[in-house]
């Protein structure tokens, strides 16, 4: 094995956990200020995709399809999470956990038949926008030009939230929140608006995560519990609630799983919760400060 | 738990329905043995399949397949048939819990189905151990007919030995001997795999494996796994799977231009189902096999087979329709040949029953009750500047039916 292919596997595993990154990090945004364990997350991924798709084809699989697509689908995934929030969710905020899940599981099956009644069951596609297909090749590496796009977005979106939570005063109260809500609550602050705020973004992300993968994938029914898995996963080792903590353990499930594809594949399929296994004995809270 | 808190808020609701279904019932005469025109008993057939969820495009397929015949047969005078139906959800013990409801509420006379292939062969249990004829024209895998075949079960749909052995007879066409297995990691990948690589090997000793590589169903970026495998340069990849993975497995192949340098064979991958989804994306070049295209051969009876299904459904039949039609043929024609609605007659009729179809004659072999139909391959091509099949050949069933000893040594050592 050469040099070359290792650093152009490297390069797609990276890419593949911007995607991880996206998803997940809406999840632990909800985990971490809302306290709940958003079942429906892989649900508003999936929607976000299909959406996408409706978007894109709405022109007519034209240049412009793609990229209308990206602003669209996100914005409409985080309205109906909106929806979601002030309809359902607000409700059961001082309710135990299981009262949580149920709620979130549920929205998990309307929303796959939802899918079902309004798309139909068969398979859908995106195509790559026009500008870019085809691999580019950095520093000998090939590299398909729309991985080398998502490493792009990538960063970027981790640059926002990064802005968002740290430099804005809405922001702030969002930290706050998921440090002490009680107390965030005495100092008069509306905390039930910071959280509909937080789940509108955290949909807004998995509309995002879903729109970004749909070039590279079938749009079908069930691409919402196998992200769910990923992202969970992804959450739990970098620490309930913390972006940073999710930023790199996505890189390292996404890093981690290309190269195992590429040294030992007979594992492969396993390497993700092989991985998830070993941080967590040594790590048992999270790499980062779990906020629970 | 969900179902608990479900049952304590849904029983009024639930008293309500069950009133509701009484009367439904009674004002359709549900329970009355049905009768034909002329008097003859019609056959009653319980229909077992995934009508919602992914695999309902399937089991949508063979089931308008199946009217269709029933509709042909009884507008040339023969027997009558019944349908009924009952959603499976793609799970298998659903479906043999509604298996047994078909034939004990119901008393269907013969059950068909399943698009999942761990229900065919858990339904295909229940009608061994009850005696009722069952019709298998979804679930794909080798056991059915295979190592768990017995008299009464029957498969109108190609499994995967035949895929496999079909698969390793046109690779066996082309130059390539070291060869790169992958695939879905799931039953039908594997079994495909498995026969193919099984029965390259006895065509062509001199075949080398060069690797495996094994995805988990439901993978969304096949880009590490193919740069992976293009790197350890293989003469041709061979690939097992289905679905959804399919496409997403196809636009990985086209994103990295992957065929250019290694030629791809995957099963189905010349089929609409593949190529509609994928548009100007397709990746060209890439070979596989096919059970049916509407678009070839080019014959009178697949045009007429075409035709009529548009006409009834407004759309071209795929594979799938195909098997549910062959399964209306079949059972239509064997009723008449036995002259009898009598369920053992019947088998007896089915057993070695050769009939016209639109892929030419297909046969319910005598021993294992497989169908033996003929099976496409070619290559993803363009024909006037748009992505078609090209390259089209068919292989007789001689050459891809499994060998009736490999069944009884496989049955034999269950």
């Amino acid at each position: 094995m050469d040099i070359a292919t290792l650093s152009s596997q490297l390069l797609i595993g990276l890419s593949r956990g911007m995607i991880f990154f996206i998803v997940a990090a809406g999840l632990t945004l909800i985990f971490g200020v809302l306290r709940i364990t958003n079942f429906a997350h892989g649900s508003l991924y999936m929607l976000g995709a299909f959406a996408a798709y409706s978007v894109s084809t709405s022109l007519g699989h034209g240049h412009y399809g793609f990229w209308l697509a990206l602003l669209v689908a996100p914005i409409t995934v985080m309205i109906l999470s909106l929806i979601i929030e002030r309809g359902l969710l607000r409700f059961i905020y001082n309710r135990d956990h299981l009262t949580q899940m149920l709620l979130t599981y549920s929205l998990v099956l309307i929303a796959g038949d939802a899918v079902k009644i309004i798309w139909g069951s068969e398979y859908k596609s995106i195509n790559i926008p026009e500008g870019l297909r085809g691999s580019i090749s950095i520093w000998g590496a090939s590299l398909p030009l729309y991985n080398a796009f998502l490493l792009l977005i990538g960063p970027l979106v981790a640059l926002g939230l990064w802005l968002f939570l740290s430099k804005t005063h809405l922001g702030k109260i969002c930290r706050a929140t998921a440090t002490d809500r009680e107390m965030v609550d005495i100092l008069g602050i509306n905390s039930t608006r910071v959280f509909a705020l937080v789940f509108a973004l955290g949909g807004w992300l998995a509309g995002l995560g879903g729109t970004l993968i749909a070039p590279t994938t079938t749009v079908s029914m069930g691409m919402d519990a196998n992200i769910l898995i990923y992202a969970f996963l992804i959450v739990v080792i970098g620490g309930l609630g913390n972006i940073w903590g999710t930023l790199i353990s996505s890189i390292i499930i996404g890093m981690g799983e290309a190269i195992g594809v590429l040294l030992i594949p007979s594992v492969s399929i396993i390497l993700p919760y092989m991985i998830a296994g070993i941080l967590l004995i040594f790590r048992p809270s999270g790499l980062l400060k779990s906020v629970w | 738990m969900v179902r608990m808190v479900g049952r304590i808020k849904s029983s009024s609701l639930m008293r309500i329905g069950s009133f509701l279904l009484a009367t439904a019932l009674l004002v359709t005469g549900c329970g009355n043995s049905p009768t034909t025109a002329s008097g003859k008993k019609a056959i009653k057939v319980g229909i077992v399949d995934t009508y919602t969820g992914g695999a309902a495009v399937y089991a949508q397929d063979s089931l308008d397949g199946f009217k269709l015949a029933a509709k042909e047969i009884a507008a040339k005078g023969g027997p009558e048939i019944d349908i009924v139906t009952r959603d499976d959800e793609f799970k298998p013990d659903k479906a043999t819990s509604w298996a047994k409801e078909l034939v004990m509420r119901d008393q269907v006379d013969f059950l068909a189905g399943t698009t999942n292939s761990a229900g065919s062969l858990a339904v295909s249990q229940y009608a061994k151990e009850n005696k009722v004829p069952f019709i298998d024209w979804g679930g794909m895998s080798d056991k059915v007919t295979g190592a768990a075949g017995h008299r009464y079960v029957f498969s109108t749909i190609p499994n995967t030995a035949i895929i496999g052995k079909a698969g390793a007879v046109q690779i066996s066409k082309t130059p390539y001997k070291k060869i790169w297995l992958a695939g879905s990691d799931y039953e039908y990948g594997h079994s495909v795999i498995d026969n193919l690589w099984s029965n390259l090997k006895k065509i062509e000793p001199d075949v080398q494996k060069t690797g495996e590589t094994w995805w988990q169903v439901g993978e969304t970026d096949f880009t590490p796994y193919i740069n992976a495998i293009r790197s350890k340069k293989p003469d041709l990849l061979v690939v097992g799977t289905g679905g959804a993975d399919m496409v997403a497995f196809m636009k990985a192949v086209k994103a990295t231009g992957l065929a250019q340098e290694i030629p791809v064979w995957v099963h189905t991958s010349i089929d609409p189902a593949t190529l509609r989804p994928l548009g100007d994306q397709a990746p060209t070049g890439v070979l596989g096999t096919n059970p049916y295209l509407s678009s070839y051969p080019d014959t009178a009876a697949n045009k007429a087979f075409v035709s009529a299904f548009k006409k009834e459904y407004n759309r071209e039949p795929a594979a799938f329709a195909l098997y549910g039609y062959m399964a209306g043929q079949f059972l239509g024609q064997a009723v008449e040949k036995a002259g009898s609605t009598d369920k053992e007659k019947i088998i007896d009729a089915l057993e070695g029953l050769s009939i016209d179809t639109p892929v030419g004659k297909a046969t319910l072999r005598k021993e294992d009750h497989q169908v033996a139909i003929p099976m496409i391959y070619g290559t993803i091509g363009k024909t006037d500047g748009k992505i078609a099949p090209i390259d089209l050949h068919t292989l007789s069933p001689d050459e891809i039916m499994p060998s009736i000893d490999d069944i009884q040594k496989a049955r034999a050592k269950k």
